[in-house]
């Protein structure tokens, strides 16, 4: 019997859903008089009930797969239901639920079907549809298939807005142990191509990775490292990481209950910290202590350890300075330096700027003067507030922070 | 007695008579549209403005007018008035005055600015279309701002080819696009006749609703997140969150 496309929707997201980008951002597309443009800023489009943001379509062209990756739903060796799309019904299901302003685009992964040419193709061929048959301007993610030729990578390249390929484990180790068919390199060389030739008709919007975390038994400070340098060496716009969740039961594979949701959210922080905020991992974490703290997050873990440096005057602090103080942000540490060129900035201002006062206060001074009793400049009773602090905030608050990209 | 200026609900009129205020230095108790009901202390002052008193600078002054027009599409009960002491300190201080937050009305007009933009945002992400027999795209959305004019704009450029009809409920009015301009009226003005839906219109729903529930991972549920970015006063006309 032939598939219909509702069951094969239901297949093909089901086995895509495991990767954690949902950024539309970064493409300046326009409409070329057909349907369609992507904003600049990216659109959520609606949230799932695990509070994830949908803006893509994030389906796989297939979930056949030549390769056995232990900690894959589609893993050649699991007994599972396939499916393939077609490229004109990935078209007709793109455009109808752009039309009707349920997403922002496509994101388009796949299983590797006969090898990575042939399934890098069948992508191709599905975009350049979308492209140039509809006229579709919306905005387009694609997972590069390691191994394929490079031509075909300068296709696809040419034709979408963000093009990326995923590390998914961050040591060699980890891939020779999960994913023996997988080898750094070809990432690597699939990264390096899109570095060199990035550009408004090459890859507009970057590209970005995932690492799956709590398969293998890496440290943070091997995962930040790992992000560092690949932010270093490829400009990525993005590392994603995502929660290991266990779909398939291996002896080589944890046993994890729950996905590790708090280490997650502690490295999507670290990850700010080492793009927004002038950190280098080093500063973060150490041989000693190569894992984050789950009770605090590593800005204010960070500070803690360095109370020698505080408390800050917000009056005249140096912008890097009021980076690193926690509850301080991007936007209202510019903020603060524009305003108080213009006056004093007190409690009161700084909370109006969106300062986090009850992180904050125990860094700062304002106008010289503490918020709390000198006495309590203290690192034991600081870190016992932070700790009760964030165990009171909802996790729903703290994430928005690591799901807006 | 409290002297409240009227006018009639359009932005350049409100503009206009805020900068006559300003340059008469008149200080307003109140600014209401002109079917304000005034209380027993309150006198209502409805002047004939025939020429124009708008300072060019606001026209320049691409982020100040943005941020006004903002505050004149939300829902804010004193917006009004909170416009006219914006624009005092604007003309006092200049474009500085974006930092002056410890002045209470620069920092209400940020605010409410703020919001309305977030808002819209959501917007061009929250409408939902259902195709109609007839081809044209339709919508209903029930915002808390006049955030209509804010997406027509983003939809006339993404949705260029396609006619589209998006209501807005809680203000009875609906922007209409013909393939070239859209047009903001009263649904007393324009009726729609035939609201049957096209034939495939409910299958490519179910198709949406499938993606949506096999999207979610159940081992990370988390409804209270989902909650805080898409929250429930928006769920009746998002047809995924509808039933
Ligand atoms: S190659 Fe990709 S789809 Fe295939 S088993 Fe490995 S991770 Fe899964």
């Amino acid at each position: 019997m032939v598939m219909n496309i509702k069951e094969k929707l239901q297949i093909l997201a089901d086995s895509a859903k495991y990767d954690a980008s949902c950024s539309s951002s970064g493409s300046r597309r326009k409409n070329n008089n057909g349907i369609g443009n992507a904003a600049y800023a990216g659109i959520c489009h609606s949230f799932s009930a695990d509070g994830r943001c949908i803006s893509l379509l994030k389906i796989l062209m297939t979930n056949c797969c030549i390769f056995d990756c232990k900690y894959c739903l589609n893993r050649k060796s699991n007994n599972i239901k396939r499916a393939i799309f077609t490229p004109e019904e990935i078209c007709y299901i793109t455009l109808n639920f752009y039309k009707r302003n349920y997403i922002e685009g496509l994101f388009l992964s796949s299983g590797i079907i006969k090898s990575p040419d042939y399934t890098m193709e069948l992508m191709i061929k599905t975009i350049t549809l979308l492209r140039q048959k509809y006229h579709f301007g919306g905005y387009i993610h694609a997972k590069a298939i390691p191994g394929a030729s490079e031509i075909l990578l300068k296709k696809l390249g040419s034709l979408v807005d963000r093009l990326s390929a995923n590390i998914e484990l961050p040591t060699e180790s980890g891939l020779k142990l999960l994913a023996p068919n997988k080898e750094t390199n070809k990432v690597d060389k699939i990264m390096g191509y899109i570095k060199e030739n990035r550009n408004n008709n090459f890859v507009p919007a970057g590209q970005s990775t995932q690492m799956i975390i709590g398969a293998t038994n890496e440290t943070d400070l091997d995962i930040m490292n790992k992000s560092e340098n690949l932010y270093n060496r490829f400009n990525l716009k993005r590392v994603f990481y995502s929660a290991y969740v266990p779909v398939n039961t291996d002896k080589l594979l944890p046993a994890l209950a729950t996905p590790p949701l708090k280490r997650e959210n502690r490295l999507y922080q670290a990850d700010w910290l080492l793009r927004y905020y002038g950190f280098k991992t080093k500063d973060i974490l150490n041989e000693e202590n190569p894992n984050f703290n789950l009770l605090v997050d590593p800005k204010a873990n960070w500070a803690i350890n360095h109370l020698d440096e505080f408390p800050k005057e917000v009056n005249s602090c140096s912008y890097p300075e009021l980076l690193k103080i926690p509850g301080i942000g991007v936007k209202s540490a510019k903020e603060i330096i524009k305003s108080r060129k213009y006056f004093q900035l007190t409690f009161k201002d700084l909370k109006k700027m969106g300062v986090v006062l009850k992180r904050a206060q125990y860094f700062i001074t304002c106008g010289g003067k503490y918020n709390l009793n000198k006495e309590f400049f203290k690192k034991d009773f600081i870190l016992s507030n932070l700790v009760i602090e964030e165990a009171t905030t909802p996790m729903s608050n703290k994430q928005q922070l690591s799901l807006f990209s | 007695m409290n002297n409240i200026y009227i006018y009639d609900g359009s932005f350049s009129n409100l503009l206009n008579l805020i900068s006559y205020l300003l340059e008469n230095k008149i200080k307003p108790f109140n600014i209401k549209i002109t079917t304000y009901n005034p209380s027993l202390f309150e006198q209502i002052i409805n002047i004939k403005l025939k020429k124009n008193f708008i300072n060019e600078d606001i026209f320049q002054n691409h982020h100040l007018l943005k941020t006004i027009y903002y505050v004149y599409l939300s829902d804010n009960e004193n917006k009004e008035i909170t416009i006219y002491y914006f624009l005092l300190n604007y003309f006092k201080f200049g474009n500085k005055v974006f930092y002056l937050k410890n002045l209470k009305c620069v920092d209400k007009t940020l605010k409410i600015a703020h919001l309305v933009s977030h808002e819209a945002h959501r917007f061009k992400g929250f409408t939902r279309f259902k195709e109609l027999k007839n081809k044209v795209l339709y919508a209903t959305i029930a915002p808390d701002n006049n955030i209509l004019p804010i997406i027509s704009k983003h939809f006339q450029k993404r949705l260029k080819n396609e006619l589209w009809i998006i209501k807005d409920e809680n203000r009875n009015i609906i922007s209409l696009y013909d393939k070239k301009k859209y047009y903001i009226v009263s649904c007393d003005q324009f009726k729609l006749l035939d609201t049957t839906l096209s034939e495939n219109e409910i299958n490519l729903e179910i198709l949406w609703k499938t993606f949506f529930k096999t999207v979610a991972i159940k081992e990370r549920e988390n409804k209270r997140c989902q909650m805080n970015f898409m929250p429930k006063k928006y769920w009746q006309n998002i047809i995924e969150m509808s039933d």
